[in-house]
């Protein structure tokens, strides 16, 4: 009996003092705007009609050549090299294996996009392995440098400028694709996007994105791409790991799994 | 004629949408210069994402009898291209054209299959394109 008294007494002081840490870790959050308790819609209305679902036009890629430097420059080159000698080679990436690619990536699938506004915010659905993207319209600020812990979407913050959705994203993890495979961002990248409609074509949806990356860039890298508006569909479900059979391994090997 | 007519017009349907591309995975592993066609009965069809796959027991002209795969695009593409899970059934005698894989295994990616009905389905791409407007060898 009082070994168990005692027993009970040490575990309650043990939860006691773990509560107390985790207390004393936790700092007190703002509420930012986007979630407070009273937003206004009707913000919503003065937005242009980004409404339906938006393909991308493959392979009508704009902008200008990467500056690569250093070892970046020189993975790609090898990485190249190694296409051209070898038709079956696949450049790894850890997206072959159903990994999301997150940003830059994201938006330019091969699938569609979708943009849902909110009050100080815009969240983007991308259909391929249904990745989600948040970009904040409160006003509050990107994270500090020593407040970003690396992730697949980073940290991204937006405003209007007209009828342009101007959106500056930091915090991408080190090693996803930049722009093309075998080229990755290091963890300095700073994304810039631009997107709006075209002005003769209010079913064309222009993303110009501009790329720094001090580790990997020379100079800013600026692509542009565009997407055809089609009101008919949803965004349709797509797990990635439903039924891949097709693995690449880390010398960019394809094995059919079947 | 009926055929001829069925396949014109999915051809064009289809060729409006002009992506090859897929989220994942190149297509570096099939010989995209040849293409193959299989004579079989469909065994499996799975109906998924990344890719759909459909499985046949079936040979190529003079070759011996065995189980092949073929990769199509995504269930997504598939969809709003107006392809549907029935496409093909099992138990379906079919035609399927492919690219084959690089290394040898009996299988590929899509590119056109004729149905027992006599109708083709085409995938997306100038080569398909091809196949199904007449220019089948």
């Amino acid at each position: 009996m009082k070994i168990r008294i005692l027993a009970l007494a040490t575990l309650a002081a043990t939860l006691c003092t773990g509560a107390l840490l985790a207390q004393q870790a936790r700092k007190p959050r703002a509420v930012n705007p986007a979630n407070a308790e009273k937003v206004s819609y009707a913000e919503l209305d003065k937005l242009p009609d980004w409404r339906g679902i938006w393909q991308p036009n493959i392979g009508r890629v704009g902008g200008d050549q990467p500056m690569l430097l250093g070892k970046y420059k020189k993975r790609y080159e090898e990485e190249r090299a190694k296409v051209a000698a070898n038709p079956q080679y696949e450049i790894p990436e850890k997206t072959n294996n159903c990994e999301p690619p997150g940003m830059p990536t994201m938006m330019t699938m091969p699938y569609s996009l979708e943009f849902v506004f909110a009050p100080g915010k815009i969240v983007v659905n991308q259909e391929a392995e249904m990745m989600v993207r948040h970009i904040f319209t409160d006003g509050r600020p990107l994270p500090k440098d020593d407040e970003i812990d690396p992730n697949y979407f980073g940290y991204s913050v937006g405003h209007w400028e007209g009828d342009t959705l101007v959106v500056d994203t930091v915090g991408t993890r080190e090693g996803q694709r930049l722009g093309e495979a075998g080229i990755t961002n290091s963890d300095k990248l700073k994304i810039n996007e631009r997107i709006y409609l075209d002005k003769d074509n209010k079913n064309l949806l222009h993303l110009d994105y501009t790329f720094t990356d001090p580790q990997v860039l020379a100079q800013p890298w600026h692509r542009t791409h565009t997407f055809r508006r089609d009101r008919t569909w949803e965004i349709l479900e797509y797990v990635c790991d439903e039924n891949n059979r097709h693995p690449v391994d880390a010398n960019g090997q394809t094995h059919a799994a079947f | 004629m009926r055929s001829l007519v069925a396949r014109t017009t999915i051809a064009a349907v289809l060729g409006v949408a002009a992506s090859l591309a897929s989220a994942h995975h190149s297509f570096a592993m099939f010989d995209q210069a040849r293409q193959v066609t299989i004579v079989g009965k469909v065994s499996e069809v799975q109906w998924t994402n990344p890719h759909v796959w459909v499985f046949l027991d079936g040979a190529p002209a003079g070759g011996k009898k065995e189980r092949w795969g073929v990769e199509f695009t995504s269930k997504v593409h598939l969809t709003r291209r107006g392809f549907t899970p029935d496409m093909v059934k099992v138990g379906d005698n079919v035609e399927f054209t492919i690219n084959p894989y690089r290394d040898g295994k009996s299988g590929g990616r899509f590119v056109a299959v004729k149905r027992a009905s006599g109708e083709y389905y085409c995938d997306v791409g100038q080569a398909a394109q091809v196949f199904c407007q007449g220019g089948k060898k």
